[in-house]
């Protein structure tokens, strides 16, 4: 009978095992279905949200009315082949910044695979308009690295979010970023590699560099601002949060 | 034939039992995700409008989860800023656009291939299935936030590409009611769902 006993309870305790992991947990209030959730404000730190708003706003028609149009053009006269070459072109010339980056964080592995895909995209893949190294084991792209995120893992906080006239969202952290990954970058002053690099080459250069990566750029934002009730804090939360997770990464 | 020792016996069917748990949500929103898509490029609704396919797309979703709790949660604490005839308003309206954002999103685009990963499992109450979607040659990072609510499972956030969904809309509505209030909500949500032109463009 003891066993009997101990054998009912055993199967008393599978019992109620099998039930709390098989059966629904017993409904729930609010709190349950929208949990800590509903204290949870989005905070962005915003103090220039009345220059920002007009900033996105003349962003937003020059955007639509002069680059979409371009972005347009550009692509349905050139080939999505050399759409997608003169795109990995532009972003294989950016290698120092990735490099740079990775390093600054300590990331040597990622410094290494940059350097890898630089070395057989360059002379492989034909100056980066082919990408090889895609298929070469251990130099598959990784998530790029620049001087923002570099700030954001030295711990820097974004600092005010802030709109910049052509150039969209950012913040403090990111534009001081923005200026290291141009000082950084060999092919921009005050370290340019290039003899006579005069203003007409750095000028053709950043157009066509605009041009490459517009039609792309065009469809995320409009992709962004499709769907959203405001658009331009749609973006700020979009930007800050994709920011946090490329820092995090 | 030999019997299966009773703490074998009672661990399998545990293991069992939790396994089917994870795995009926799974298979519930592949299914969905699978007969959405098949609403916007399938065979079967050629012919039909885009108003209809919304319908359809609605139908599906609703039949399966609780709109609802998406578009509340994403309020958040907003919510009681508003009256109850506010609030149902506002739901119909956030659902309406949402639902057409998807359906026009994917309009004239080719069918994305979607990939399930394995499903994470956070807590008894909490699981994650993350996802590669392929639009135009473009792979996407989403992932799927669900939690055991009552006897269902209820999708309560979508994630893409580390952009939080509910975060984002959340984001929206607090800038709003700081300067706004739930009429002036629904002034811009009316406005927005008869602007034509923002259709034609309007992507999730």
């Amino acid at each position: 009978m003891k066993i009997l006993n101990s054998n009912l309870s055993f199967y008393a305790l599978c019992a109620a095992l099998i039930g709390a992991s098989a059966l629904p947990v017993v409904a729930q209030d609010d709190a349950d279905l929208y949990g800590d959730d509903l204290a949870m404000t989005a905070s962005i730190d915003d103090p220039l949200e009345v220059f920002n708003r007009v900033t996105f706003d003349v962003n937003d028609f020059v955007y639509l009315n002069l680059f979409e149009p371009v972005a347009d053009t550009y692509a349905f006269i050139t080939p999505d082949s050399v759409e997608e070459g003169a795109s990995n072109f532009f972003k294989n010339l950016k290698y120092p910044v990735r490099l740079v980056s990775n390093l600054l964080q300590g990331r040597l592995d990622g410094a290494w695979v940059e350097t890898g895909r630089f070395a057989i995209n360059t002379t492989v893949g034909i100056a980066g308009v082919f990408t090889p190294a895609d298929s070469v084991e251990g130099f598959e792209p990784i998530p790029g690295e620049d001087i923002g995120q570099v700030l954001g893992a030295w711990g820097v906080s974004e600092g005010p979010y802030v709109v910049w006239p052509i150039l969209g969202p950012s913040n403090l952290r990111d534009t001081l970023g923005f200026v290291g990954d141009r000082a950084v970058n060999p092919l921009q002053e005050p370290l340019s590699a290039i003899e006579d690099w005069n203003w007409e080459w750095k000028l053709a250069l950043a157009g066509s560099e605009a041009i490459a990566s517009s039609p792309t750029m065009i469809e995320r934002y409009k992709q962004l601002e499709g769907s959203s009730i405001d658009p331009y804090s749609s973006m700020k939360n979009g930007y800050t949060k994709y920011r946090d997770a490329a820092i995090k990464e | 034939m030999k019997r299966l020792p009773p703490v074998l016996l009672c661990l399998l069917l545990v293991f069992s039992s939790a396994l089917s748990a994870t795995s009926k949500p799974t298979e519930t929103l592949v299914q969905t995700v699978n007969k959405a898509l098949d609403i916007v490029y399938g065979d079967c609704c050629v012919e039909i409008s885009l108003e209809e396919k919304q319908i359809k797309v609605r139908e599906l979703i609703e039949s399966n989860y609780d709109i609802t709790v998406l578009i509340r949660r994403a309020i958040g604490r907003n919510w009681n800023k508003m009256n109850s005839n506010e609030q149902t308003q506002v739901l119909e309206l956030v659902k309406q656009l949402v639902v057409k954002a998807y359906v026009k999103g994917m309009n004239g685009k080719g069918r994305p291939e979607i990939t399930f990963d394995k499903t994470i499992q956070v807590s008894p109450k909490r699981i994650e299935i993350p996802s590669v979607i392929v639009l135009d040659d473009t792979p996407i990072r989403v992932l799927y936030r669900l939690g055991l609510m009552g006897s269902d499972w209820q999708l309560f956030d979508i994630v893409a590409e580390d952009i939080s969904v509910i975060s984002n809309f959340r984001q929206q509505f607090d800038d709003h009611f700081r300067k706004e209030n739930g009429a002036d909500l629904i002034t811009k949500l009316e406005e927005l769902s008869k602007k034509d032109d923002l259709d034609e463009n309007i992507k999730l």
